[in-house]
Protein backbone atom coordinates (compact mmCIF):
# COMPACT_ATOMS: atom_id res chain seq x y z
CA UNK A 1 0.00 0.00 0.00
CA UNK A 2 1.35 3.43 -0.93
CA UNK A 3 0.04 5.12 2.20
CA UNK A 4 0.47 2.63 5.03
CA UNK A 5 -1.18 4.99 7.54
CA UNK A 6 -4.46 5.11 5.64
CA UNK A 7 -5.91 2.02 7.31
CA UNK A 8 -5.02 3.37 10.76
CA UNK A 9 -6.75 6.63 9.96
CA UNK A 10 -9.86 4.78 8.78
CA UNK A 11 -10.04 2.75 12.00
CA UNK A 12 -9.52 5.86 14.12
CA UNK A 13 -12.20 7.82 12.26
CA UNK A 14 -14.69 4.95 12.40
CA UNK A 15 -14.06 4.57 16.14
CA UNK A 16 -14.65 8.29 16.65
CA UNK A 17 -17.94 8.35 14.72
CA UNK A 18 -19.10 5.22 16.48
CA UNK A 19 -18.32 6.76 19.88
CA UNK A 20 -20.26 9.93 18.94
CA UNK A 21 -23.21 7.80 17.92
CA UNK A 22 -23.04 5.61 21.03
CA UNK A 23 -22.48 8.34 23.66
CA UNK A 24 -26.17 9.26 24.18
CA UNK A 25 -27.23 5.61 23.85
CA UNK A 26 -25.22 4.32 26.81
CA UNK A 27 -26.82 5.85 29.91
CA UNK A 28 -25.72 2.80 31.93
CA UNK A 29 -22.06 3.45 31.22
CA UNK A 30 -22.22 7.13 32.26
CA UNK A 31 -24.19 6.33 35.43
CA UNK A 32 -21.59 3.74 36.36
CA UNK A 33 -18.72 6.18 35.73
CA UNK A 34 -20.40 9.19 37.38
CA UNK A 35 -22.74 7.76 40.07
CA UNK A 36 -22.99 11.12 41.91
CA UNK A 37 -24.28 13.03 38.84
CA UNK A 38 -28.04 13.05 38.26
CA UNK A 39 -28.03 13.52 34.44
CA UNK A 40 -24.66 12.35 33.11
CA UNK A 41 -25.87 11.83 29.51
CA UNK A 42 -25.47 14.87 27.19
CA UNK A 43 -28.80 15.30 25.43
CA UNK A 44 -29.17 19.05 24.83
CA UNK A 45 -27.82 18.85 21.26
CA UNK A 46 -26.90 15.98 18.96
CA UNK A 47 -23.15 15.20 18.89
CA UNK A 48 -23.11 15.16 15.09
CA UNK A 49 -24.65 18.63 14.93
CA UNK A 50 -21.98 19.87 17.33
CA UNK A 51 -19.27 18.15 15.29
CA UNK A 52 -20.54 19.80 12.12
CA UNK A 53 -20.58 23.27 13.70
CA UNK A 54 -17.15 22.64 15.21
CA UNK A 55 -15.61 21.66 11.88
CA UNK A 56 -17.29 24.54 10.08
CA UNK A 57 -15.81 27.03 12.55
CA UNK A 58 -12.37 25.43 12.70
CA UNK A 59 -11.92 24.89 8.97
CA UNK A 60 -13.37 28.29 8.12
CA UNK A 61 -10.90 29.88 10.52
CA UNK A 62 -8.03 27.80 9.16
CA UNK A 63 -8.93 28.80 5.60
CA UNK A 64 -8.96 32.48 6.52
CA UNK A 65 -5.71 32.09 8.47
CA UNK A 66 -4.16 30.40 5.44
CA UNK A 67 -5.17 33.24 3.14
CA UNK A 68 -3.84 35.85 5.54
CA UNK A 69 -0.69 33.96 6.55
CA UNK A 70 0.19 32.94 3.00
CA UNK A 71 -0.44 36.45 1.69
CA UNK A 72 1.63 38.05 4.44
CA UNK A 73 4.41 35.48 4.02
CA UNK A 74 4.60 36.08 0.28
CA UNK A 75 4.39 39.86 0.68
CA UNK A 76 7.25 40.12 3.13
CA UNK A 77 9.69 37.99 1.12
CA UNK A 78 9.80 40.21 -1.97
CA UNK A 79 10.40 43.74 -3.12
CA UNK A 80 9.41 46.56 -0.82
CA UNK A 81 7.59 44.10 1.48
CA UNK A 82 10.92 42.85 2.84
CA UNK A 83 11.12 45.95 5.02
CA UNK A 84 7.72 45.08 6.53
CA UNK A 85 8.95 41.69 7.65
CA UNK A 86 9.82 42.60 11.26
CA UNK A 87 6.49 44.41 11.57
CA UNK A 88 4.55 41.39 10.25
CA UNK A 89 6.56 39.06 12.45
CA UNK A 90 5.79 41.10 15.56
CA UNK A 91 2.11 41.55 14.67
CA UNK A 92 1.52 37.85 14.04
CA UNK A 93 3.46 36.81 17.12
CA UNK A 94 1.44 39.24 19.22
CA UNK A 95 -1.79 37.91 17.72
CA UNK A 96 -0.82 34.42 18.77
CA UNK A 97 0.42 35.49 22.17
CA UNK A 98 -3.02 36.73 23.23
CA UNK A 99 -5.00 33.71 24.50
CA UNK A 100 -8.07 33.03 22.29
CA UNK A 101 -10.32 33.24 25.32
CA UNK A 102 -9.07 36.79 25.94
CA UNK A 103 -9.64 37.72 22.31
CA UNK A 104 -13.20 36.44 22.58
CA UNK A 105 -13.79 38.39 25.77
CA UNK A 106 -12.38 41.57 24.23
CA UNK A 107 -14.33 41.12 21.00
CA UNK A 108 -17.68 40.37 22.63
CA UNK A 109 -18.76 44.01 22.98
CA UNK A 110 -18.00 44.62 19.30
CA UNK A 111 -19.06 41.39 17.63
CA UNK A 112 -21.65 40.10 20.05
CA UNK A 113 -22.10 36.46 21.06
CA UNK A 114 -21.74 33.45 18.77
CA UNK A 115 -19.49 32.44 15.94
CA UNK A 116 -18.04 35.84 14.97
CA UNK A 117 -15.75 36.47 18.00
CA UNK A 118 -14.73 32.79 17.94
CA UNK A 119 -13.75 33.01 14.29
CA UNK A 120 -11.69 36.14 14.99
CA UNK A 121 -9.88 34.49 17.88
CA UNK A 122 -9.13 31.35 15.86
CA UNK A 123 -7.83 33.27 12.85
CA UNK A 124 -5.54 35.38 15.02
CA UNK A 125 -4.31 32.27 16.77
CA UNK A 126 -3.57 30.13 13.71
CA UNK A 127 -2.29 32.67 11.17
CA UNK A 128 1.20 32.78 12.70
CA UNK A 129 2.28 29.21 11.88
CA UNK A 130 1.12 29.67 8.29
CA UNK A 131 3.02 32.92 7.88
CA UNK A 132 6.15 31.59 9.56
CA UNK A 133 6.23 28.45 7.45
CA UNK A 134 5.57 30.42 4.26
CA UNK A 135 8.47 32.76 5.00
CA UNK A 136 10.76 29.87 5.98
CA UNK A 137 9.83 27.87 2.90
CA UNK A 138 10.28 30.78 0.50
CA UNK A 139 13.57 31.80 2.13
CA UNK A 140 14.92 28.30 1.58
CA UNK A 141 14.51 28.46 -2.20
CA UNK A 142 18.12 28.68 -3.47
CA UNK A 143 19.08 32.12 -4.75
CA UNK A 144 20.83 30.49 -7.71
CA UNK A 145 17.58 28.86 -8.83
CA UNK A 146 15.88 32.25 -8.72
CA UNK A 147 18.76 33.84 -10.65
CA UNK A 148 18.46 31.15 -13.31
CA UNK A 149 14.68 31.60 -13.47
CA UNK A 150 15.03 35.35 -13.96
CA UNK A 151 17.86 34.91 -16.45
CA UNK A 152 15.75 32.55 -18.56
CA UNK A 153 13.04 35.18 -18.82
CA UNK A 154 10.42 34.07 -16.28
CA UNK A 155 8.34 36.93 -14.83
CA UNK A 156 8.09 37.36 -11.07
CA UNK A 157 4.50 36.05 -10.89
CA UNK A 158 5.45 32.94 -12.82
CA UNK A 159 8.56 32.41 -10.70
CA UNK A 160 6.38 32.55 -7.57
CA UNK A 161 3.76 30.15 -8.91
CA UNK A 162 5.95 27.69 -10.81
CA UNK A 163 9.20 27.71 -8.84
CA UNK A 164 9.02 29.29 -5.39
CA UNK A 165 5.69 27.96 -4.06
CA UNK A 166 6.22 24.40 -5.35
CA UNK A 167 9.67 24.29 -3.75
CA UNK A 168 8.39 25.82 -0.50
CA UNK A 169 5.30 23.60 -0.42
CA UNK A 170 6.52 20.88 1.99
CA UNK A 171 7.39 23.52 4.59
CA UNK A 172 4.18 25.48 4.03
CA UNK A 173 2.14 22.29 4.37
CA UNK A 174 3.73 21.61 7.73
CA UNK A 175 2.60 25.08 8.85
CA UNK A 176 -0.90 24.47 7.51
CA UNK A 177 -1.13 21.26 9.48
CA UNK A 178 -0.19 23.06 12.67
CA UNK A 179 -2.75 25.79 11.91
CA UNK A 180 -5.60 23.34 11.26
CA UNK A 181 -4.85 21.26 14.35
CA UNK A 182 -4.57 24.40 16.48
CA UNK A 183 -7.87 25.68 15.11
CA UNK A 184 -9.70 22.40 15.72
CA UNK A 185 -8.37 22.05 19.24
CA UNK A 186 -9.01 25.69 20.12
CA UNK A 187 -12.50 25.99 18.64
CA UNK A 188 -13.86 24.48 21.85
CA UNK A 189 -13.15 27.83 23.55
CA UNK A 190 -15.81 29.35 21.31
CA UNK A 191 -18.46 27.80 23.52
CA UNK A 192 -17.66 30.56 26.05
CA UNK A 193 -19.09 33.04 23.55
CA UNK A 194 -22.05 30.80 22.87
CA UNK A 195 -20.79 29.30 19.60
CA UNK A 196 -22.09 25.78 19.06
CA UNK A 197 -19.23 23.31 18.98
CA UNK A 198 -17.74 20.31 20.77
CA UNK A 199 -16.77 22.76 23.54
CA UNK A 200 -20.43 23.45 24.36
CA UNK A 201 -20.78 20.40 26.69
CA UNK A 202 -17.49 21.39 28.38
CA UNK A 203 -18.64 24.95 29.16
CA UNK A 204 -22.15 23.90 30.10
CA UNK A 205 -20.77 21.09 32.26
CA UNK A 206 -18.38 23.48 34.03
CA UNK A 207 -21.23 25.89 34.71
CA UNK A 208 -23.40 23.14 36.16
CA UNK A 209 -20.76 21.09 37.95
CA UNK A 210 -21.41 18.22 35.53
CA UNK A 211 -18.02 16.54 35.05
CA UNK A 212 -19.56 13.85 32.82
CA UNK A 213 -20.42 16.46 30.16
CA UNK A 214 -16.99 18.09 30.57
CA UNK A 215 -15.27 14.77 30.06
CA UNK A 216 -17.28 13.84 26.96
CA UNK A 217 -16.73 17.24 25.30
CA UNK A 218 -13.00 17.18 26.11
CA UNK A 219 -12.44 13.65 24.84
CA UNK A 220 -14.26 14.29 21.56
CA UNK A 221 -12.45 17.60 20.96
CA UNK A 222 -9.03 16.07 21.54
CA UNK A 223 -9.92 12.99 19.50
CA UNK A 224 -11.00 15.14 16.55
CA UNK A 225 -7.77 17.16 16.68
CA UNK A 226 -5.72 13.94 16.66
CA UNK A 227 -7.66 12.61 13.67
CA UNK A 228 -7.09 15.88 11.82
CA UNK A 229 -3.36 15.73 12.53
CA UNK A 230 -3.20 12.12 11.37
CA UNK A 231 -5.15 12.88 8.20
CA UNK A 232 -3.05 15.92 7.30
CA UNK A 233 0.18 14.02 7.82
CA UNK A 234 -1.06 11.46 5.32
CA UNK A 235 -2.18 14.13 2.91
CA UNK A 236 1.28 15.72 2.71
CA UNK A 237 3.25 15.13 -0.42
CA UNK A 238 6.33 13.05 0.46
CA UNK A 239 9.38 15.36 0.17
CA UNK A 240 11.32 14.72 -3.01
CA UNK B 1 26.55 41.48 -32.00
CA UNK B 2 27.18 42.73 -28.46
CA UNK B 3 28.56 46.21 -27.88
CA UNK B 4 29.37 47.86 -24.58
CA UNK B 5 29.62 51.63 -24.99
CA UNK B 6 31.29 53.44 -22.09
CA UNK B 7 29.44 51.23 -19.64
CA UNK B 8 29.71 52.03 -15.93
CA UNK B 9 28.01 50.45 -12.95
CA UNK B 10 28.35 52.11 -9.58
CA UNK B 11 27.36 50.62 -6.25
CA UNK B 12 27.50 53.61 -3.93
CA UNK B 13 30.92 55.20 -4.35
CA UNK B 14 32.53 52.12 -5.86
CA UNK B 15 32.47 51.49 -9.59
CA UNK B 16 32.05 47.75 -10.19
CA UNK B 17 32.34 48.40 -13.91
CA UNK B 18 34.20 51.52 -15.03
CA UNK B 19 33.80 52.95 -18.55
CA UNK B 20 34.08 49.70 -20.44
CA UNK B 21 33.87 49.81 -24.22
CA UNK B 22 34.02 46.46 -25.94
CA UNK B 23 32.66 45.00 -29.14
CA UNK B 24 32.00 41.29 -29.61
CA UNK B 25 31.40 40.38 -33.25
CA UNK B 26 28.90 37.73 -34.31
CA UNK B 27 30.10 34.18 -33.81
CA UNK B 28 33.01 35.07 -31.51
CA UNK B 29 33.72 33.38 -28.20
CA UNK B 30 34.72 36.27 -25.99
CA UNK B 31 36.19 35.47 -22.58
CA UNK B 32 35.97 38.10 -19.84
CA UNK B 33 38.93 37.31 -17.61
CA UNK B 34 39.55 38.84 -14.22
CA UNK B 35 39.83 38.15 -10.52
CA UNK B 36 36.79 38.17 -8.26
CA UNK B 37 35.49 41.71 -7.85
CA UNK B 38 36.90 42.79 -11.22
CA UNK B 39 33.38 43.46 -12.51
CA UNK B 40 33.32 40.72 -15.14
CA UNK B 41 30.05 39.14 -13.94
CA UNK B 42 28.37 42.52 -13.59
CA UNK B 43 29.40 43.34 -17.15
CA UNK B 44 27.96 40.06 -18.39
CA UNK B 45 24.70 40.52 -16.46
CA UNK B 46 24.14 43.88 -18.10
CA UNK B 47 23.58 42.15 -21.43
CA UNK B 48 20.38 40.45 -20.20
CA UNK B 49 19.51 43.26 -17.81
CA UNK B 50 20.06 41.33 -14.59
CA UNK B 51 22.20 44.40 -13.87
CA UNK B 52 21.59 47.88 -15.23
CA UNK B 53 24.37 50.29 -16.22
CA UNK B 54 24.64 53.55 -14.25
CA UNK B 55 26.05 55.18 -17.37
CA UNK B 56 26.72 54.12 -20.95
CA UNK B 57 24.70 51.58 -22.87
CA UNK B 58 24.73 47.99 -24.03
CA UNK B 59 23.74 47.23 -27.60
CA UNK B 60 22.56 43.84 -28.79
CA UNK B 61 22.38 43.56 -32.57
CA UNK B 62 22.43 47.35 -32.69
CA UNK B 63 19.54 47.82 -30.23
CA UNK B 64 19.95 49.35 -26.81
CA UNK B 65 18.89 46.58 -24.40
CA UNK B 66 17.43 49.22 -22.05
CA UNK B 67 14.61 49.60 -24.58
CA UNK B 68 13.72 45.90 -24.62
CA UNK B 69 11.33 44.45 -22.04
CA UNK B 70 13.54 42.30 -19.71
CA UNK B 71 11.58 39.04 -19.99
CA UNK B 72 11.46 39.22 -23.79
CA UNK B 73 15.14 40.10 -23.91
CA UNK B 74 16.14 37.19 -21.65
CA UNK B 75 14.13 34.59 -23.57
CA UNK B 76 16.30 35.44 -26.57
CA UNK B 77 19.62 35.02 -24.73
CA UNK B 78 21.02 31.78 -23.33
CA UNK B 79 22.18 32.04 -19.70
CA UNK B 80 24.42 29.58 -17.86
CA UNK B 81 25.70 30.12 -14.30
CA UNK B 82 28.30 28.50 -12.09
CA UNK B 83 25.80 26.91 -9.73
CA UNK B 84 23.76 25.72 -12.74
CA UNK B 85 20.48 26.59 -11.00
CA UNK B 86 18.44 23.71 -12.40
CA UNK B 87 14.88 23.66 -11.05
CA UNK B 88 15.07 20.81 -8.51
CA UNK B 89 11.38 19.86 -8.79
CA UNK B 90 11.46 19.45 -12.57
CA UNK B 91 12.89 16.59 -14.59
CA UNK B 92 15.75 17.21 -16.99
CA UNK B 93 13.41 17.45 -19.98
CA UNK B 94 11.19 20.03 -18.24
CA UNK B 95 14.25 22.03 -17.22
CA UNK B 96 15.52 22.15 -20.78
CA UNK B 97 12.04 23.03 -22.05
CA UNK B 98 11.77 26.12 -19.81
CA UNK B 99 12.22 28.78 -22.46
CA UNK B 100 10.40 26.95 -25.32
CA UNK B 101 7.43 26.61 -22.96
CA UNK B 102 7.59 30.30 -22.10
CA UNK B 103 7.57 30.98 -25.84
CA UNK B 104 4.52 28.74 -26.27
CA UNK B 105 6.04 26.03 -28.48
CA UNK B 106 3.84 23.01 -29.08
CA UNK B 107 4.56 19.81 -27.13
CA UNK B 108 5.84 17.69 -30.01
CA UNK B 109 8.32 20.32 -31.13
CA UNK B 110 9.57 20.73 -27.56
CA UNK B 111 10.11 16.98 -27.10
CA UNK B 112 12.08 16.73 -30.35
CA UNK B 113 14.17 19.75 -29.41
CA UNK B 114 14.91 18.40 -25.91
CA UNK B 115 16.23 15.12 -27.30
CA UNK B 116 18.34 16.91 -29.92
CA UNK B 117 19.85 19.15 -27.25
CA UNK B 118 20.64 16.27 -24.89
CA UNK B 119 22.47 14.59 -27.76
CA UNK B 120 24.29 17.84 -28.57
CA UNK B 121 25.65 18.16 -25.03
CA UNK B 122 26.65 14.49 -24.97
CA UNK B 123 23.90 12.97 -22.80
CA UNK B 124 21.81 9.99 -23.94
CA UNK B 125 18.22 11.33 -24.19
CA UNK B 126 16.63 8.00 -23.24
CA UNK B 127 18.70 7.77 -20.05
CA UNK B 128 18.62 11.38 -18.94
CA UNK B 129 15.40 13.11 -19.96
CA UNK B 130 13.33 11.77 -17.04
CA UNK B 131 15.93 12.26 -14.31
CA UNK B 132 15.69 14.82 -11.57
CA UNK B 133 18.59 17.26 -11.01
CA UNK B 134 19.62 15.55 -7.76
CA UNK B 135 20.28 12.38 -9.75
CA UNK B 136 22.95 14.09 -11.88
CA UNK B 137 26.68 14.57 -11.30
CA UNK B 138 28.08 18.11 -11.38
CA UNK B 139 29.30 17.72 -14.94
CA UNK B 140 26.01 16.22 -16.14
CA UNK B 141 24.05 18.99 -14.43
CA UNK B 142 26.09 21.66 -16.18
CA UNK B 143 25.59 19.89 -19.52
CA UNK B 144 21.85 20.10 -18.85
CA UNK B 145 22.32 23.76 -17.88
CA UNK B 146 23.99 24.36 -21.24
CA UNK B 147 21.21 22.50 -23.08
CA UNK B 148 18.61 24.60 -21.25
CA UNK B 149 20.39 27.78 -22.30
CA UNK B 150 20.49 26.64 -25.94
CA UNK B 151 16.87 25.42 -25.99
CA UNK B 152 15.21 28.18 -27.96
CA UNK B 153 18.27 28.53 -30.22
CA UNK B 154 19.28 32.01 -29.01
CA UNK B 155 22.01 33.70 -31.08
CA UNK B 156 23.81 34.81 -27.92
CA UNK B 157 24.97 32.79 -24.93
CA UNK B 158 26.04 34.28 -21.59
CA UNK B 159 28.12 31.97 -19.42
CA UNK B 160 29.08 33.07 -15.91
CA UNK B 161 31.92 30.87 -14.61
CA UNK B 162 30.03 27.80 -15.82
CA UNK B 163 32.80 25.28 -15.20
CA UNK B 164 34.50 26.76 -12.14
CA UNK B 165 32.87 24.42 -9.63
CA UNK B 166 33.72 21.24 -11.55
CA UNK B 167 36.60 18.79 -11.16
CA UNK B 168 39.59 19.55 -13.41
CA UNK B 169 38.97 16.54 -15.68
CA UNK B 170 35.27 17.30 -16.10
CA UNK B 171 36.12 20.95 -16.65
CA UNK B 172 38.51 20.14 -19.51
CA UNK B 173 35.90 17.80 -21.07
CA UNK B 174 33.28 20.52 -20.97
CA UNK B 175 35.69 23.13 -22.35
CA UNK B 176 36.31 20.82 -25.31
CA UNK B 177 32.56 20.26 -25.72
CA UNK B 178 31.90 24.00 -25.60
CA UNK B 179 34.48 24.65 -28.33
CA UNK B 180 32.84 21.95 -30.42
CA UNK B 181 29.32 23.30 -29.83
CA UNK B 182 30.54 26.81 -30.55
CA UNK B 183 32.01 25.58 -33.81
CA UNK B 184 28.83 23.69 -34.77
CA UNK B 185 26.29 26.35 -33.82
CA UNK B 186 28.16 29.59 -34.49
CA UNK B 187 26.71 31.23 -31.36
CA UNK B 188 28.13 34.46 -30.05
CA UNK B 189 29.35 33.58 -26.57
CA UNK B 190 30.33 35.81 -23.68
CA UNK B 191 32.17 33.68 -21.13
CA UNK B 192 33.26 34.85 -17.67
CA UNK B 193 36.12 33.13 -15.85
CA UNK B 194 38.93 33.82 -13.40
CA UNK B 195 40.89 30.80 -14.68
CA UNK B 196 43.75 31.88 -16.96
CA UNK B 197 44.21 28.49 -18.61
CA UNK B 198 40.49 28.16 -19.26
CA UNK B 199 40.45 31.63 -20.81
CA UNK B 200 43.34 30.80 -23.13
CA UNK B 201 41.85 27.42 -24.03
CA UNK B 202 38.50 28.93 -25.08
CA UNK B 203 38.87 32.53 -26.14
CA UNK B 204 39.04 33.78 -29.65
CA UNK B 205 38.58 37.22 -28.14
CA UNK B 206 40.01 37.91 -24.70
CA UNK B 207 39.03 40.87 -22.53
CA UNK B 208 40.92 41.34 -19.26
CA UNK B 209 39.29 43.27 -16.44
CA UNK B 210 40.76 44.71 -13.30
CA UNK B 211 38.85 46.80 -10.73
CA UNK B 212 36.06 47.32 -13.23
CA UNK B 213 38.35 48.61 -15.96
CA UNK B 214 39.14 46.85 -19.22
CA UNK B 215 42.94 46.65 -19.18
CA UNK B 216 43.53 44.54 -22.28
CA UNK B 217 41.55 43.09 -25.16
CA UNK B 218 42.25 41.32 -28.39
CA UNK B 219 43.07 37.87 -29.64
CA UNK B 220 44.78 35.88 -26.87
CA UNK B 221 48.16 36.08 -28.65
CA UNK B 222 47.84 39.88 -28.88
CA UNK B 223 46.93 40.19 -25.22
CA UNK B 224 49.93 38.10 -24.24
CA UNK B 225 52.17 40.42 -26.28
CA UNK B 226 50.92 43.39 -24.27
CA UNK B 227 53.00 42.16 -21.37
CA UNK B 228 54.26 45.67 -20.75
CA UNK B 229 51.03 46.07 -18.81
CA UNK B 230 51.97 45.19 -15.25
CA UNK B 231 48.44 44.12 -14.28
CA UNK B 232 48.25 41.64 -17.13
CA UNK B 233 51.58 40.14 -16.09
CA UNK B 234 50.38 39.89 -12.51
CA UNK B 235 47.08 38.21 -13.48
CA UNK B 236 48.76 35.60 -15.65
CA UNK B 237 51.60 35.13 -13.17
CA UNK B 238 55.01 36.72 -13.87
CA UNK B 239 56.85 33.42 -13.95
CA UNK B 240 54.33 31.65 -16.22
CA UNK B 241 53.99 34.36 -18.90
CA UNK B 242 56.15 32.47 -21.39
CA UNK B 243 54.18 29.28 -20.83
CA UNK B 244 50.82 30.99 -21.32
CA UNK B 245 52.13 32.77 -24.42
CA UNK B 246 52.99 29.38 -25.92
CA UNK B 247 49.36 28.37 -25.39
CA UNK B 248 48.23 31.14 -27.76
CA UNK B 249 50.59 30.27 -30.64
CA UNK B 250 49.94 27.48 -33.17
CA UNK B 251 52.68 24.86 -33.45
CA UNK B 252 52.56 24.93 -37.25
CA UNK B 253 53.88 28.49 -37.40
CA UNK B 254 57.29 27.40 -36.10
CA UNK B 255 57.59 24.06 -37.85
CA UNK B 256 60.54 23.68 -40.27
CA UNK B 257 59.04 22.73 -43.65
CA UNK B 258 60.84 19.47 -44.09
CA UNK B 259 59.71 15.88 -44.29
CA UNK B 260 59.63 14.65 -40.72
CA UNK B 261 61.51 11.50 -39.83
CA UNK B 262 59.17 8.55 -39.56
CA UNK B 263 59.78 7.67 -35.92
CA UNK B 264 59.18 11.16 -34.47
CA UNK B 265 56.30 11.70 -32.01
CA UNK B 266 53.37 13.31 -33.84
CA UNK B 267 51.54 16.42 -32.62
CA UNK B 268 47.80 16.54 -33.41
CA UNK B 269 46.65 19.06 -36.03
CA UNK B 270 45.81 22.50 -34.64
CA UNK B 271 47.87 22.00 -31.47
CA UNK B 272 49.47 24.95 -29.69
CA UNK B 273 53.15 25.40 -28.85
CA UNK B 274 52.21 24.69 -25.24
CA UNK B 275 50.94 21.24 -26.22
CA UNK B 276 54.14 20.71 -28.25
CA UNK B 277 56.26 21.66 -25.25
CA UNK B 278 54.32 19.31 -22.97
CA UNK B 279 54.64 16.47 -25.49
CA UNK B 280 58.42 17.00 -25.72
CA UNK B 281 58.76 17.07 -21.93
CA UNK B 282 56.60 13.99 -21.60
CA UNK B 283 58.59 11.95 -24.13
CA UNK B 284 62.01 13.52 -23.56
CA UNK B 285 62.15 14.40 -27.27
CA UNK B 286 63.93 17.43 -28.73
CA UNK B 287 61.72 17.56 -31.84
CA UNK B 288 58.22 16.50 -32.88
CA UNK B 289 56.44 16.02 -36.19
CA UNK B 290 53.69 18.53 -36.99
CA UNK B 291 50.80 17.50 -39.23
CA UNK B 292 49.70 19.86 -41.98
CA UNK B 293 46.60 21.93 -41.13
CA UNK B 294 44.88 24.60 -43.22
CA UNK B 295 47.28 27.25 -44.50
CA UNK B 296 50.26 25.70 -42.74
CA UNK B 297 52.19 22.81 -44.14
CA UNK B 298 53.49 20.11 -41.86
CA UNK B 299 57.07 19.70 -40.81
CA UNK B 300 59.34 19.26 -37.84
CA UNK B 301 59.23 21.44 -34.73
CA UNK B 302 62.57 21.80 -32.92
CA UNK B 303 63.05 22.43 -29.18
CA UNK B 304 65.42 25.32 -29.90
CA UNK B 305 62.84 27.15 -32.06
CA UNK B 306 60.19 26.66 -29.40
CA UNK B 307 62.38 28.07 -26.64
CA UNK B 308 63.21 31.13 -28.78
CA UNK B 309 59.50 31.76 -29.42
CA UNK B 310 58.68 31.82 -25.72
Amino acid sequence: MRRPGLAGLGVNLAGFLLALWAAPRLPGLWRALFPEIARPVWESQGWFALLFEHLLLALGAAALATLIGLGAGIACTRGAGRRLRPVFDAAFALAQAIPPVAVIALALPLLGFGAAPTLLALVLYSALPVMRSTVTGLDAVPATVLDAARGLGMGSGRILARVELPLALPVIQAGLRVAVVLAIATTAVGAVAGAQCLGTPIVTGLANGNTAWVLQGAVFTAWLALIADQALRLGLAPPR
Amino acid sequence: MIRFEGVTRRYGERAAVDHVTLEVAKGRLCVLLGESGSGKSTLLRMVNRLAEPSAGRVLLRGRDVAGIEPETLRRGIGYVIQSVGLFPHWQVAENIATVPRLLGWETGRIATRVDALLALVGLDPARFRDRYPHELSGGQAQRVGLARALAADPPVLLMDEPFSALDPGTRRDLQRELRRIHGETGKTILFVTHDVEEALALADLLAVLEDGRLIAQGRPAQVMEQDGERSVRRLFGEESMAFHRLATLPAQALAQPEDAEDDLPVLPAGASLKQALLLMLELGADRVAVLPDGPHGGGTLYWADLVRAA
